[in-house]
Formats: C-alpha cells, structure tokens, sequence
C-alpha cells in the first residue's frame, strides 16, 4: 500500500518534480501501470521503442504491421501504405508529427512507408474516441509521433549499414552532442533498392509460338518486379535548450527526399524499359516549440512550417529515343501551424486542459498541361487555401484514487464550415490494486471535414460534400501484473462500436470522370485484444513477447444506391475482420533472437463481398525472425544483425495486381563508439 | 511441449490459399448468337473480366477469359471486336490487345507494344488501327504477325493530351473521334494512311457511329465545370463524312452528359444515353420529347442494340466496386431479362 501511495504520489507530482530539476525529462513515466490523469479513460497502444529501433529499413508502416492490430494496407516495398483503424478508412486516421498534424490536406491521408521508423522515438495510437484529446477528424483513431532528446552527454555517434536482398542499401548516421543544457541531434537516413525481387507472376501467362504465330505452349513467367526501384533521404536536425528551470525551447527539423518508381502491375504487358513512372516528393516538416512548467500548470506553444512537393511523372519512349510526357503532375503545399496548449492541475484531483491549433493550408495541384481550343496552354489543376482551426478544452476528475472522469469539448473550423461540437466522455475505474485491473469506457461525436481534394480536385471535386460524421463507442478492461517475481505480464480487451454517416467515395460521373460523394453509412465494430508478457529465465535469458488481435466487422448499412445493389450489410472492401500479430525476442548475453508474425483474414475486394475468382484477396500470414548481437568494447558498442523476411516464402498480395517478394534477406552492422 | 510447436508452426507457415492454374474447358459454340460483356474493372486493379450472354437461353456465364485461360484478363478491359471469327479484347492498361477463340474463350494470341490501347479496327487481315489515349498516335497492327508495323501521328495533339477514340469506316476513309480534351473528328485515308481532312465540332466527342445513309454521328460530353479546356452545353452531331460538314447539330443542355452513340441493326434508329435512354430515327429533325427508357435512378455506364431484334441493353456499374448488371428491354421499352456480370460493364460485342 506504502508502495503504491508513493507510485500515485509520483504520478501526480510528476510534473511539479519535473519542474524543479534542470535536467527536464518531459517523458512521460509509466510506474507500474498505474493510470496517469491525463490519460483517464485513453484506449492507446504505445509502440515499444525497441520496435521502432529493431531495424534501420523499416518504415513506420512495417512496424505498425507488426506491432498492432491497425490494418496497413501496401501497395508493395516502398510504396503507398495507408493505416486505418477498427474498420475506417485511412482518411479517418490522423497522424501528428512533434503535436503537428502531418495528414497530406489534399489527401486527408498519410502515406506511413514515407516515415522512417529510426526518426521516431515515440509512437502511440489513440484508438477511435481517445483521438478526440490530441485532435478533431480521427473518426477511426489517430496516431502521434514524436521525438524525444537523448539523455547523454557530450559528442554520440551511432552509425548503421544495412544490406539486403535486390541491391537494398539502408545507411542511418546520428551525432548528436548534449550538456545539462542542451542537446543536439542530427540523423541521416538514406535508403536505395533496386527492388526487382523475382515471383512467379500468375495473373499473366507467357505465349511461345509457332512460325504461324499460333500458340503452342504458355507458362507463368516468373518475373522480376518491374520499375520498383527507390531512393529515400531523411534528415532530421533537432535541438533542445533548457532555458531556465521548467523552461525549455526545441527545434525539430525534417527533410525528405524521395524518389521512388511505381512497379508495373501483375497485369502489366508492357516493355518496363520504354516507360519511366515515377514519384518524387520534396518535404520539410519543421516544428518550433516552448514548453513551459510551473508547479500546478504547465503551457505549451508551437510553431511549425510544412512544405511539401510532390511530382509525378509518366513518360514513354515512343520509338524515338526519347522519353514523352503521358503525365506530368506537380502539386505544392504549404502549411503554416501554430498551437498552444495549457494544462492545470488543481490539487491532485482535477486537471483542466485547453489547446488551440491553427493550420492554414495553400494548395496548388497542376494535374495535366493541355492545348486549349484557341491554341494557348492550359493547365488542369487548382489551387486553394484553407484555414482550420481546432480547439479543445477538457476537465479531468479523479475523485478518489480508484475513478477517473474526462470530459473532452471540441470544435473545428475548416475554412467556412464549423463542425458542431465534438463531445469526448472517457470514465475509467481501478478495479484491483492487485493485477492493477482497471475498466475504461468512452463516447464521442467526431467529425471529418473533406480534404482539399475531395472539395476541389479538377475534374470531380464536389464543394457540396457534407462533413463525414461519427458516434464512437468503447469500452474494455486492461490489467498489467508487474509483482511477480522475474515476470511481468499485461493485457487488455476492448469493446468498441462506431457508426459513420456521410462516408465519402469517389464514383464515376456521367462524364466518366470521378467525383466524391456522401453515399454510405457504416457500422464498425468490434473486439480489440492485446496481450504482453516478460519473463527474466535466469542465467541471463529473458524473454518478451506481445501480441495483438482485432475483430472488425466494417459493414455498409446505408441504403441502397441502386435497387440493383447488394453491398449493403456487407464488409467493406480491403478491409480484414481479423487481424492479429505477434512479436517475441529471446535475449541471452547480448545476443537476441527475434520472431514477428501477423496474420490478415480474407479481405474482399468488391463492395458487394462477391466470391468470384478477383473478388478477394485470400487471407495470409506472415513470419519475419532476426538475430542479433551485441558487443562491447571499451572503444565502442557494435552490433551486428541479420534478418530473414517472409520466412516461409509465402506467395500473397495486399492489393490487388501489387506482387509482393518472397523471402529476402539483410544484413545491419552498427557501431556506437565511445569518446 | 512438441504438440504446441507443432501447432505453431503449423500456424506461422500456413499458406495462402491460392488455386492456380486451374484452366476451364468453356464451349459455347452451340449458343449461336450472343453477346459478350466487356467489363472494364477497377484501374490500377487488374480485375476486368469478360462476360458472355446467351439471348435465347438467357443464361450468363462471367469471368470467361480467366476461366478459360487462368490468368487474368487485366486492367480495364474497354473494347471487343470480332473479325474472322476471333475476339479481339483491348486491354486498355495492360497495354495488350488479346485474340481469342469465340467458342472457347482461349486466348490464341497477343499483340503489345502499345501506350494505352483504347478501340481496334480492321481493314484488312493484315491490317488494323489502334486508337489510343495518353499518345498522339494511332498504331497501325498487323493481326497476323500479331505485332505494331508503324503509326499515324495526329497533327495539333501532344502525347500527354492524345486522345484518339472510336473508329468507323466508309470505302476507303476511316473515322475517328478525338475525346479527351480535344474536339475534333479526323478522317483517314486507309489507303495512305494519312489524315486527310478535319472536322471541329464540340468539346469532347465521346462516341461515333455510321448509319444506313453513311452519315457520321457523334456526341459531345461538353467538358465540366471549372475545365480550362472549356465548358459548354453538349450536342449530338449529324456529319456528312464527304465533305466533313455537320448537317444537323441537336443541342442539348448544359451539365447533360450523352454518351454511347449506338444503332441498331438496320442503322436507321440511333441510340444513346443522357441520363435516360434516347431514341431517334436518323433521318429525324429534333431530339424527342420523351426518352425510350426512363433511368432507374443510376448511372448508365454502356449500351447496346440487338442488331436482330433491336433489344436494347443497357449496363448499370452500380457503385463501380461490385459485379454491375445489365437490363434487357425489348424496342418497346419492357423490362424482359437482367443478370449481373463483372465490375464495371462497360463495353458490348455482339456474335
């Protein structure tokens, strides 16, 4: 009991005793599972930070597929992967970088392949209603990143070279240097791949003919992955300056540079070597933060610039040598962003929390370059700017030590249109101090305004779309036993149910061309389990394994577009009603060996969950292990990993006419040396 | 302790539960007359599929082409012609053209080398043209040696803007229209194969068809709101193809979408859509007051005439994203048959 009073005590005062030191460490500490009141009722999944560190090739979409019950659909390595969250779409996710909301604005999406996971040293998802404390629109869930200064000091180096199947080079560089005043970090990631790993493409067949051009003989060619290629730099500069006690600035800087072939698709008979399809991306995301801590409250102000160029580029030789534009597409973006939070506790009860954000938005999408009627020149394209405004402010009740009461109040501006107010209730209830079982519920309205491109895009964007609108519900139960000797274990399930008006899809006009609509209504839901155990087995080995499953039923209710329709009762398509993964390592003496599993269901590709022979995408599973080692020295810490992919060698596709590599294999080596 | 291992392997290297080539032995040589059912499928996907229907019987059989060959049939399947008794189905993004066998659906040869095949049109048994989009060429082919023997390049038309469409013949001169972002309709002397003369008409021509009086017709879509390239009322065209004039122009309001300019067989009554279905003897002098067929609330996506029995089909994509169906009507407008078919039905060729 003595133990766990000075457990909430610490808790509490957490923030107050931050304030005092001058070293300030604003992470937050989790004491033996005991609830932080920021957190009350919060249904969140924390990323270890081992997983986010395992390997230097991964993206943050690898480590979510691994690592949590959140569907990630790829289009293939290095390519577009979307996460969505208890059956939504990808759009309903939110995702902020350092309390900066990343989501592309023409999009409403984040594409996570283009987020090193080695840049992030803290990832959390907020499952469906807990999305409301950090943001409006996450009708699925959201997912903060952030990054966190390291505690050395003076000069770090940590320098990482990987080498993988199909000519894959993943080099990763961070110095940093550090005082009780500041610290400093500068990382370098550059990732290449000739990515022309070899399947057997059975969606096509290869014709031999005779003299008379008759067909004597076909096969399944077994092909390379054609125009797959890749080439990613990351930097990211951050700086961190304790300026007083409880004061401290931070600069975080990142840079991309993508350059990345789109691989023909299965169906594909074209000459790869007569066309050139390709992506390039230019972003700098920037955030400029002061917090500020004082015994009882607590202020937080950003500043931050995002600027993104995508190109994308489709060009053949059409027999003269050279190459001619098909397409040729440029969009730019500009976002400016400014957010101020505060907190404030009043005694160890309440804390009270408000915060307004502010992103203004200048878009300009050129999408084709014609000749008019007249003769002159001609781009097809728009170019918009929308503000949008979030603010939210929240009490926080724990009025005796075992319940806790949140109530979250937001609302949005997104240029002209005004969500009606987003209301968050989170209740949650210790139920044993043994086992530390504790029972969480939650409810909320959220909104999602349409994304620039749904309002604007040329041709088919629809001004008229109505904002999506949703009720989420959940509920579940969590326990973490850290009181047994050499072994601690955790888990939790969670109830949840939502309901989507107004979804938005992109359908065909009279005109041919797309155009957004409101036409569904959707009912997600569901049963989330996750499930952790760590055991110290004497003589130096320990053992850690989590594991994650979702049920998400994500079915079309609205009605009928067309008496002919038959999608509705049904799951929507791409999207798995189970999922489920694993992730163990086995430690000994430095050496460490590692098992990720995961698992996705059947997941229909047509709407009205037809069983025809494209009609679904057959359910999979995936095994990835690891060894790894670890030496020291007194000059320098190495390590030195190898890593074999799609153990089993396992032929299945996550989209449609995407081919996906079998096994494959890499190689990291590491070194950390000591100054 | 061996058991729960040899479960969880079991579990970790369970595999995929694909059926590969599985090949379908299909004949519907007995069925006489028929049509087949294009179905475009979803781009970027590769699930177009061919569906075929048997008007007697009323019976449909989809996914032809994958069942009869196990492979797919690619990524938007926009066209099908029969000449010398073979299909011939243009696969617009797989950038393939395949020659199948009627009777079987089996795939008897390929011709690739394209930049994004839209119609095919024969001319001879060794001579063919392919129209196309994202190009500013119209492909010459040679059906039997399956292969691209050179190109008819459009004047004014770049290759991102290239948009060439639909073709009819008359004697020797060859008919196109030009769609995306273009307004024009060119003629071709098949002899030469040069460009000899063209017609400007609205923006954006989506359909062309010959009737009994060697009359060109054409409908335009009129652009869309907001398009640099203009925006105008839509019109359907009566062309004299000798002297590339327009003889009568059947406006229409503006933000109406015509589409799929069809005949039926004795090429006297012209067909299309415009939210409903429209009829019109070519010889007439205004558009009629009343459609043939009231929609049904949807998007009509293809249609058809019975060049027999003048039937009219028409296909309904539904949401685009699950097997579309097809509405049978007699001349008179009744309702008689409809069935489902593939994603996107899109395109009709009749046996």
């Amino acid at each position: 009991m003595r133990q766990l009073s000075v457990i909430l005590i610490l808790l509490l005062s957490s923030v107050a005793a931050w304030a005092q030191e001058d070293i300030i460490d604003i992470e937050e500490i989790t004491v033996l599972g005991t609830r932080p009141i920021r957190d009350i009722g919060v249904q969140q999944t924390k990323i270890d930070s081992v997983a986010l560190k395992e390997n230097i090739s991964l993206s943050m979409a690898d480590v979510l597929t691994f690592n949590s019950s959140i569907f990630v659909k790829s289009y293939g390595r290095a390519t577009l992967s979307t996460v969505s969250f208890r059956g939504t779409s990808p759009s309903h996710t939110q995702v902020t970088w350092n309390g900066m909301r990343i989501n592309n604005p023409m999009l409403g999406s984040t594409d996570f392949s283009t987020i090193p996971s080695f840049f992030i040293d803290d990832a959390t998802l907020l499952h469906g209603t807990s999305s409301v404390n950090e943001t409006g629109g996450g009708l699925g869930g959201a997912v903060k990143l952030s990054t966190t200064p390291t505690d050395s000091e003076g000069f770090t180096l940590q320098y990482v070279q990987g080498v993988g199947s199909y000519m894959t080079f993943d080099e990763y560089l961070r110095l940093g240097w550090g005082n009780h005043r500041w610290h400093t970090s500068t990382r370098v990631a550059l990732s290449t791949s000739r990515n022309d790993f070899r399947y057997t493409n059975r969606d096509k067949k290869l014709n031999i003919y005779d003299d008379e051009m008759n067909i004597i003989s076909q096969y399944y060619p077994t092909e390379r992955n054609r125009s797959g290629s890749w080439r990613d730099l990351h930097i990211l500069q951050e700086a961190y300056c304790d300026i007083r006690q409880g004061d401290r600035i931070a600069l975080r800087a990142w840079y991309t540079n993508s350059n990345r072939e789109l691989a023909m698709l299965t169906t594909d008979y074209a000459d790869d070597s007569d066309y050139d399809n390709r992506q390039r991306e230019d972003t700098f995301r920037g955030v400029l933060s002061w917090d500020h801590l004082r015994s009882t409250w607590k202020m937080d102000a950003n500043a931050g610039y995002i600027y993104t160029w995508l190109g994308y580029d489709y060009l053949r030789d059409p027999g003269n040598g050279t190459m001619s534009v098909m397409t040729r597409s440029r969009s730019r973006i500009n976002t400016i962003y400014g957010d101020v939070k505060g907190e404030y506790y009043i005694g160890n009860k309440w804390l009270f929390t408000a915060d307004i954000a502010l992103y203004q938005h200048f878009v300009e999408s050129r999408d084709k370059s014609i000749i008019l009627q007249d003769g002159d020149r001609g781009i097809v394209g728009y170019s918009q700017a929308r503000v949008e405004l979030s603010g939210a402010v929240s009490a926080k009740w724990s009025p005796t030590d075992n319940i806790g009461l949140s109530l979250v109040l937001r609302e949005e501006l997104h240029g002209t249109r005004i969500s009606p107010i987003i209301p968050a209730l989170f209740v949650d209830a210790l139920i044993s101090k043994r086992g530390n079982i504790t029972a969480k519920a939650s409810v909320s309205r959220n909104y999602r305004t349409p994304s620039l491109n749904d309002l604007y895009f040329l041709p088919g964007g629809n001004p008229n779309l109505r904002s999506e609108r949703g009720w989420s519900y959940d509920a579940g139960i969590s326990f973490a036993v850290n009181n047994i000797e050499r072994v601690k274990i955790n888990g939790s399930a969670t109830w949840f149910d939502s309901y989507i008006s107004d979804w938005i899809l992109w359908l065909p006009t009279p005109k041919g061309f797309f155009s957004p609509r409101n036409v569904k209504d959707v009912h997600a839901y569901g049963v989330e389990l996750k499930a952790g155990l760590w055991c110290d087995m004497g003589k130096g080995w320990t053992m850690d394994v989590a594991a994650n499953y979702s049920w998400t039923p994500s079915i079309n209710c609205g009605e009928p577009m067309t008496p002919a329709d038959r999608s509705v009762g049904k799951q929507l398509p791409y999207v798995p009603k189970h999922t489920a993964t694993i992730n163990g390592t086995l430690a000994w003496r430095g050496w460490s060996f590692q098992y990720k599993w995961c698992y996705y269901s059947k997941r229909y590709t047509m709407s009205s969950n037809d069983n025809t022979l494209t009609g679904q995408l057959p359910d999979y599973y995936m095994s990835n292990i690891a060894l790894a080692k670890q030496l020291h020295f007194s000059w320098a810490d190495l390590s030195i990993k190898g890593c074999i992919n799609n153990l089993f060698d396992e032929e299945y596709l996550s989209v449609l006419a995407r081919p996906m590599p079998g096994i494959n294999f890499q190689l990291f080596v590491g070194i950390t040396p000591k100054w | 302790m061996k058991r729960a291992l040899l479960i969880l392997t079991l579990f970790a290297t369970a595999c995929m539960k694909w059926e590969y080539g599985l090949t379908e032995d299909i004949d519907i040589s007995t069925s006489g007359r028929g049509l087949f059912i294009c179905n475009e499928g979803n781009f970027q996907y590769g699930n177009a599929s061919l569906s075929y229907y048997n008007p007697e019987t009323r019976a449909v059989e989809n996914e032809m082409f994958y069942r009869a060959n196990a492979m797919k049939l690619g990524d938007v399947a926009q066209s099908m012609t029969i000449y010398d008794g073979y299909g011939w189905i243009v696969v617009n993004n797989s950038h393939v053209i395949f020659k199948i066998d009627l009777d079987t659906c089996r795939e008897v040869g390929r011709i690739t080398g394209f930049t994004s095949p839209r119609y095919i049109h024969f001319l001879s048994d060794t001579k063919a043209y392919d129209t196309q989009i994202w190009d500013n060429r119209i492909a010459i082919v040679d059906p039997k040696r399956l292969e691209v023997t050179g190109y008819i390049e459009v004047p004014n038309m770049t290759m991102e803007q290239g948009s060439t469409e639909q073709m009819v013949q008359l004697g020797d001169y060859l008919y196109v229209n030009c769609w995306s972002y273009q307004n024009r309709i060119l003629k071709i002397d098949t002899r030469t194969d040069e460009i000899v003369a063209e017609l400007t008409v609205g923006i954006q021509p989506t359909s062309l068809a010959m009737d009994c009086n060697g009359k060109l017709w054409t409908v335009t879509d009129g652009g869309y709101d907001g398009s640099p390239y203009g925006y105008e009322a839509p019109a359907l065209y009566r062309i004299d193809p000798t002297t590339m004039s327009v003889e009568h122009k059947f406006d229409f309001k503006r933000g109406d979408a015509p589409s799929e300019v069809q005949l039926n067989g004795a090429r006297d009554t012209i067909y299309w859509i415009n939210d409903d279905i429209w009829a019109m003897s070519v010889d007439a002098d205004r558009v009629p007051v009343r459609p043939a067929i009231d929609s049904r609330g949807t998007i009509y996506y293809g249609l058809t005439i019975d060049p027999v029995n003048e039937d009219i089909y028409i296909a309904d994509a539904i949401d685009y994203t699950q097997q579309g169906k097809i509405y049978r009507y007699t001349k008179q407008g009744e309702l008689i048959d409809e069935f489902y078919v593939g994603i996107i039905p899109g395109a009709f060729c009749w046996r």
